[in-house]
């Protein structure tokens, strides 16, 4: 007793079905199941797929077939059948029915399996197996079950043949190849298979040919054929087909896993205006998504906030924490400081809160670890600095590739990349900006005894001239020192150039204060500025 | 005959109910501390910098403090921590930092003042610029209402060290005017020690003056600096001197052994010297030297 059990539900012609089965009565009695009556629809039916003029027919019911309608008839042919009625094929249609098909099957075990679309008829059927080992106690003995699964999915529009058998593969072409519902004791695999036509295989045409050649056309008969001999004239895949023809093929079950997508929704019957009350509704999303999540043993990796606003206008956020986390209350306050920052342009009508399911984080912490910032608390906190002194004005500094003084750039802050360096040697000369640099009137060297303007740059290609004092506002500071000038230039190719002279200056006030700072010329606009202090 | 230990502590079970461990020596508590970096300055205060208390750098522009604020976060950042300077004048200059072996990517650089955020309930826009300080901001003048920035910063300190795990928070207030510096609670100050003790944070305050009063551990007072220069034209580095002010928790020798008699004009400082004087070369003398 190997314990596995299988059913598979088939069913054929379903391009056919799955336009027709909203137009069953869905409540067929036991009786009409049980002898057979085609009840799809009481006229002939045939469904043509490609494009116009070559359209042919991929699936039919039972009416159309007496008609003489069959598979492959082009729609000229299926025309001159009177009374036959022509749909075109909906793969939208089909997409939701098989997806009905799927639910309805999923009542009676969670383990499912679909079968590909090759084996099920290249696509004119629909068929999956489902593993119900262990359900005798729910839904009793295997013929029970299988006449109540095909009532459920006759109840949903689809007439299905069923086949129960501990081998899957003999399970899935019992009941293809059969009509209503059939069981196969465990160990009669071969016999139960021994009737049905060789193509039940699914094998290529040349094969199929090979096959008809030698005279074998069941299962039985291959299934008779030395196993040895067979490999040998036809290849490794020959050993396959044999034992699937003795019911005997292994096959790993892979069942279905429904897509997991965490999301919900809410709209409002009146617009939302305050945030707290947004918030509110927003706390029991966050709630059901992190549980759900955490179901899974997964966390939240990052929500999308989505909000309908009145007069039309979508508002869309993104909240990413540091890591994968489960903590409503974590996540609750970057909603809050996330919509603090950014408020919506007007009232909100509906909330739609989509979430990324990540792997739970796991930190291993250490005695001897660096003290670091918990990262949730970090986020939290680097949340707040942004809406206390702006979105841009947190963050690590970075310095640009370019030679031009004062360039830089903020990157997000992040605790990845934390490692012990050698430290530095000997302290550097530090400057304080001064941002953005303040125009200043500058006097140059002695001998030239006015106040230069800012226009007044043409003394300036003296190279003996050096700043003597300078003037900002009501100040007036006198240069003691002056070092320099350092010239350098970039950027001549695009908008952002610069041609400068750098000055350090030791200055003095009248109080008696005093300063060591860096002064620019800029030789482009011909005017000087205060650029930044030493400390 | 008893041992001492034994009639120790047959004394002292004796006395326990009116003195408690009565001939053992009171623990006192050694705090850590970190070395800024700096030589002179680690021997002025004999290790460096208190962890978890607050340290105060005080002195005029061009005193040095920023330098020794740098150089101290780039000690940490290279130990792999993580710091943050939180600036109220939106003075600070990345390449500086850098120079000075700051690791970038382990500061937290939080910029106070222009870029004041909107408030979620009004639309304002952003207030702009310089018209509001103008080269006062930078130090040698009054800068006028420096309220929203002084708030920003100090609330920014607060989060910080309440979010923990930041070995060392500057909070730079060496553009602000005295007479606003001074105007910040003592119960700011307090608050701010009291976190800073239980996250094992060093808080350095960069100022004009003391602001903190009982609340900061050290207080280094920074003098105004002497050129080094190479003929006319290149300024090559400072030569700050820094003054120990405040030192509320003095290292602990360990030992029985007393201190010998003061050698040095040092001596009413208890064998320390009261100033050190410290260099800060210009970034281009490393490149050169390579």
């Amino acid at each position: 007793m190997s314990g596995a059990l299988y059913a598979c539900a088939y069913a054929a012609e379903f391009p056919a079905q799955a336009l027709l089965r909203l137009q069953l009565d869905l409540h067929p009695t036991v009786e009409d199941l049980s002898v057979g009556t085609p009840n799809l629809t009481a006229e002939p039916v045939a469904v043509l797929e490609g494009q116009a003029p070559e359209e042919s027919v991929c699936a039919l019911n039972q009416q159309a077939r007496r008609r003489g309608a069959t598979l492959g008839m082009t729609r000229l042919e299926a025309e001159s059948i009177g009374g036959l009625r022509l749909l075109a094929r909906s793969a939208e249609n089909e997409a939701a029915a098989r997806a009905v098909f799927l639910e309805c099957a999923a009542q009676f075990s969670p383990r499912i399996e679909k079968v590909n679309e090759r084996e099920a008829s290249e696509g004119a059927a629909c068929a999956c197996v489902l593993d119900i080992a262990g359900t005798e106690r729910l839904f009793g003995p295997p013929e029970q079950l299988a006449g109540r699964l095909r009532t459920a999915l006759a109840r949903v529009g689809f007439r299905v043949s069923i086949a129960v058998s501990a081998n899957y593969d003999a399970a899935r072409m019992k009941a293809a190849a059969g009509r209503g519902i059939a069981v196969i004791a465990e160990g009669a695999e071969a016999s139960a298979l021994e009737k049905l036509p060789i193509a039940a295989l699914g094998l290529a045409e040349g094969h199929a040919e090979t096959f008809a050649l030698w005279g074998i056309g069941t299962l039985g008969e291959l299934a008779r054929l030395p196993e040895a001999e067979l490999v040998t004239r036809c290849g490794a895949e020959a050993r396959r087909w044999h034992a699937l023809a003795r019911g005997a093929a292994e096959h790993t079950f892979q069942p279905l896993e429904p897509e997991f997508s965490l999301a919900e929704f809410c709209a409002f019957e009146t617009p939302v205006e305050q945030i707290d009350s947004l918030l509110f509704v927003g706390a029991r999303m966050i709630d059901c998504l992190a549980a759900r999540a955490s179901s899974r043993a997964l966390a939240l990796a990052a929500m999308d906030v989505e909000m309908k606003l009145e007069g039309g206008a979508v508002y869309r956020r993104a909240i990413r924490p540091a890591l994968p986390t489960a903590d409503r209350k974590f996540l609750l306050k970057l909603l809050q400081l996330e919509i603090g920052a950014h408020p919506p342009q007007a009232a909100v009508m509906a909330l739609r809160l989509t979430a990324e399911a990540g792997p739970s984080s796991k930190v291993q912490l250490g005695l001897f670890t660096s003290q670091m910032p918990e990262p949730s608390r970090l986020d939290v906190t680097l949340a707040r600095l942004k809406a206390l002194v702006g979105e841009d004005r947190v963050g690590a500094p970075a310095l640009n590739d370019t030679h031009q003084a004062g360039r830089f750039r903020m990157d997000a802050f992040s605790l990845a990349g934390g490692k012990a360096t050698p430290a530095a040697g000997r302290p550097r000369m530090a400057l304080r900006r001064v941002r953005p640099p303040v125009p200043v009137r500058v006097a140059l060297s002695p001998s030239l005894s006015a106040f230069s303007s800012r226009n007044g740059g043409e003394s300036r290609e003296r190279p003996d001239v050096r700043p003597a004092a300078f003037r900002e506002g009501e100040n007036r500071f006198e240069v003691v020192a002056a070092y320099g000038p350092w010239r350098s230039s970039g950027c001549w190719w695009s908008d952002g150039e610069w041609d400068a002279e750098e000055w350090d200056v030791l200055v003095t006030k009248a109080d008696g204060a005093s300063a060591a700072c860096v002064l620019i010329y800029d030789r482009k606009q011909r005017a000087w500025r205060l650029e930044a202090f030493y400390d | 005959m008893p041992s001492a230990a034994t009639l120790r502590l047959e004394i002292e079970r004796f006395l326990e109910n009116r003195f408690p461990a009565a001939l053992t020596p009171a623990l006192r508590t050694l705090r850590e501390v970190v070395e800024t970096g700096i030589a002179e300055v680690d021997e002025l205060l004999q290790g460096g910098l208190p962890v978890g208390a607050i340290s105060e750098v005080t002195g005029a522009v061009s005193s040095g403090r920023t330098s020794l604020g740098l150089t101290f976060v780039a000690r940490r950042t290279a130990e792999g921590r993580v710091c943050a300077w939180v600036d109220a004048s939106d003075a600070f200059d990345p390449e500086s930092a850098a120079a000075n072996g700051v690791a970038l990517g382990q500061l937290l650089w939080v910029r106070c003042g222009n870029g004041q955020a909107e408030s979620p309930a009004k639309n304002k826009p952003a207030r702009g610029g310089m018209g509001q300080a103008g080269v006062g901001q930078a130090g040698l003048g009054m800068e006028k209402r420096p309220w929203t920035r002084l708030d920003q910063a100090l609330r920014a300190t607060d989060l910080l060290l309440q979010a923990g795990g930041f070995a060392a928070i500057v909070l730079d207030l060496g553009d602000i005017a005295p007479a606003y510096g001074s105007r910040i609670p003592l119960a700011t100050w307090f608050r701010f020690r009291q976190v800073a003790d239980r996250a094992r944070s060093s808080l350095v305050v960069l100022g004009k003056a003391a602001y903190a009063q009982s609340s900061a551990a050290v207080v280094l007072e920074c003098a105004p600096p002497r050129l080094r220069t190479a003929g006319e034209t290149v300024l090559r580095g400072f030569t700050f001197t820094v003054r120990r002010g405040r030192e509320r928790w003095a290292p602990v020798e360990i030992g029985t052994r007393k201190p010998g008699p003061p050698t040095t004009d040092f001596g009413r400082w208890g064998g320390k010297p009261p100033a050190s004087a410290w260099d800060a070369q210009a970034a281009w003398e490393t490149e050169l030297r390579a």
